[in-house]
């Protein structure tokens, strides 16, 4: 059976099958998981020769590894020999990888380095067996991408706009690094991973699913999302999305888009503009992005997200906090924000994840088939820029997606 | 004795200093099969000048400890 | 160490009465009760990753100093802290209690848990060992301190919305 791509994506409605259906997610691995660019993890989760850290591409067990000369690798954990894994520790740092089961040896660059009692094999170095490696390995501003396709866009290409965001991430720190050395939340849902991706750049919930915590903490986050809002959510092509709350934070105090004050963080700040000068005004104001990056990287201000597919209706949402390179005292606040935030506790995405959930049971019903996208569609615009654009809470972000995702569905199978 | 455990999911070795011969040495114990090795002064510069090349040779599981030909660890 | 920590006045006995109405305040959602038997300078922590994280520079799935948990509990009285509205069916069973140590007023308990949940998603069981500081106020035990680590603290992990 052939799904018919164009049938079930519309411009203003997408059908339900489309989070249930069994082949349509093998199909998704495919054309998707193991072809586009897949963010992993960042370079400074190895920052050390030697390090590795484990990862996963979808169902695919991939190990981060950084050799000698500094080059970051992903390589695939299964033994050239019977295929066991050869890595068991989530993180560690060792130059060379044993299997455990025959002792068959690995740099951690994946190439053989030899294997026990190598007369059953007529000697040294006669087998050209290594350890799988993700063809396609690149980096952007320290966020490690996969691609399991030979060829194709390059990572350049497909962040296309979405790179400016990340750029924006990296411009808070003083020295212009983000590093996520906090460690990962591993947080479970019953839910296909499209559900949570459209859900990162939707403006319309918060002030409905997060109305619990901003009416107890006071939090503007709310307003920045309401019919007023003159923040936009912006198509950035290629899949991504961003709500830009930028226009909102410009009318308010520096670091007010951190939920804080100048006076509250004065090492930061005096750093900032002595490093900027003039410029560390707009820094410091506008804050960082909120950005969904195609198909798995969510960047929500604090937190890094990594979307990770199970199964048609389950998925790891990785989250940890952004940690800015010389910021001592932002790491300690974005930390606890971000613990108090996200993650199976958080104040915030334990309620986004029971929609997720919800949501899944409920698009199993049988009518009215389709989920409708189409808010705002009328009065989207093009910025000055080139984009799509639409009001703090329409549904301009899930337009793109579905756009882009059509696009590769349809696409050449590789 | 000062003693280090350097550990792996792959290796377990304790690193300490011997001061019983006439001068010191470095302990290593491999831990999962209790078997040691010193190294002198002039050793562990050799191991800090050695190229990466001659390390990963030690570290080919045929190149001693599950060597098949006593006689000749680079096989055939 | 014995059944009772004589510098405390805290003897076994009282120490499970005390954790046994705590869990039961936390099954029943009875969350004001809960709230009341934490001290001012409490904190209460759920690790991820292992049990030997440092919460100040690594995550945690919760991480809560004694304003934090009153937010937690003023969200989930809201009724529409989602994630727990409707709330989780819930029973806990603790056990292999042991005083371990005392500190200063604080008395250092240990035990296991056993958490069944149920929901609309399926049920769940959620496991642990937990580090209770308990300290005497009057004719009352306070909490000061409550370590949940849960035997899957390294996988993913469902939602965890009810007070653990």
């Amino acid at each position: 059976m052939t799904v018919q791509y164009s049938e079930l994506i519309q411009p203003e409605r997408v059908h339900g099958s489309l989070y249930t259906d069994q082949d349509i997610f093998a199909e998704e691995l495919q054309r998707i998981w193991y072809r586009t660019w897949v963010c992993v993890g960042h370079v400074s989760e190895v920052a050390r020769p030697g390090d590795y850290v484990r990862k996963k591409v979808a169902s695919q067990d991939v190990i981060m590894t950084r050799s000698k000369d500094g080059e970051v690798s992903l390589l695939l954990n299964r033994c050239a020999h019977r295929g066991n894994l050869v890595c068991e520790d989530q993180r560690g740092n060792s130059s060379t990888f044993r299997c455990p089961y025959h002792g068959w040896t690995y740099r951690n660059t994946g190439e053989m380095l030899g294997y026990p009692y190598n007369q059953g094999y007529g000697g040294k170095g006669k087998l050209s067996l290594g350890l799988g490696r993700v063809p396609r390995v690149d980096t952007y501003q320290g966020f490690v991408f996969a691609s399991f396709a030979a060829d194709g866009p390059s990572l350049k290409e497909h962040l296309g706009a979405a790179a400016g965001e990340l750029d924006r991430l990296a411009r808070l720190s003083p020295e212009g690094e983000i590093e996520l050395t906090a460690g990962w939340l591993q947080h479970r849902a019953k839910a296909n991973w499209k559900l949570l991706v459209e859900n990162e750049t939707d403006g319309y919930h918060p002030q409905f699913v997060h109305g619990s915590v901003f009416s107890v903490t006071g939090s503007h986050i709310g307003t920045l999302y309401s019919d007023k809002s003159t923040a936009v959510t912006r198509d950035l092509g290629g899949g991504h999305s961003e709500n830009d709350l930028r226009p909102e934070f410009r009318k308010m105090e520096p670091m007010n888009w951190f939920g804080t004050s100048e006076a509250r963080v004065p090492d930061y700040v005096a750093k900032m503009r002595a490093l900027h000068g003039e410029q560390a005004e707009e820094i410091l104001i506008e804050g960082a992005p909120h950005v969904m990056v195609f198909p798995n990287l969510f960047v929500a201000e604090i937190s890094v997200f990594m979307i990770n597919p199970v199964a048609v209706d389950e998925t790891v949402q990785n989250v940890t906090a952004v940690q800015l390179k010389g910021a001592p005292e932002m790491n300690r606040r974005l930390l606890s924000q971000c613990i108090g935030s996200v993650g199976p506790a958080g104040m915030l995405l334990a309620d986004d994840s029971e929609m997720y959930e919800r949501n899944q049971r409920g698009v199993t019903a049988r009518v009215p088939e389709w989920l409708d996208i189409r808010r705002g569609a009328h009065r989207e615009r093009v910025d000055e820029n080139g984009f799509r654009i639409g009001a703090a809470n329409d549904e301009t972000g899930m337009r793109g997606f579905w756009s882009h995702y059509r696009s590769l569905m349809e696409g050449e199978a590789q | 004795m000062n003693q280090w455990i350097i550990a792996s999911e792959f290796a377990e070795v304790a690193v300490s200093l011997d001061l019983d011969a006439n001068g010191p040495r470095l302990r290593l114990e491999d831990l999962r099969s209790g078997h040691v090795r010193h190294l002198d002064a002039l050793e562990l510069e050799s191991i800090a000048w050695a190229p990466d090349e001659r390390l990963r040779e030690l570290i080919d599981p045929s190149a001693g400890r599950w060597s098949d030909r006593a006689d000749d660890a680079d096989g055939a | 160490m014995s059944g009772v920590a004589a510098q405390t006045g805290l003897d076994i006995r009282e120490v499970e009465q005390f954790l046994y109405r705590e869990a039961r305040l936390a099954d029943e959602h009875d969350y004001d009760g809960w709230e009341a038997l934490w001290t001012d300078d409490a904190l209460y922590w759920v690790p991820a990753g292992g049990d030997d994280t440092d919460p100040e520079r690594q995550m945690s799935v919760i991480y809560d100093n004694r304003n934090r948990i009153a937010t937690r509990i003023k969200q989930l009285k809201t009724g529409k802290r989602y994630a727990q509205s409707p709330p989780s069916n819930l029973r806990r069973l603790i056990s292999n209690v042991e005083i371990v140590t005392v500190e200063g007023t604080d008395t250092v308990v240990g035990a296991n848990f056993l958490v069944v949940e149920s929901r609309e998603r399926g049920t769940t069981m959620w496991a642990g060992r937990t580090t209770y500081r308990l300290r005497r106020a009057g004719d009352d035990i306070r909490l000061a301190y409550k370590k949940v680590v849960l035997v899957d603290s390294a996988q993913a992990l469902f939602t965890l919305a009810f007070l653990i």
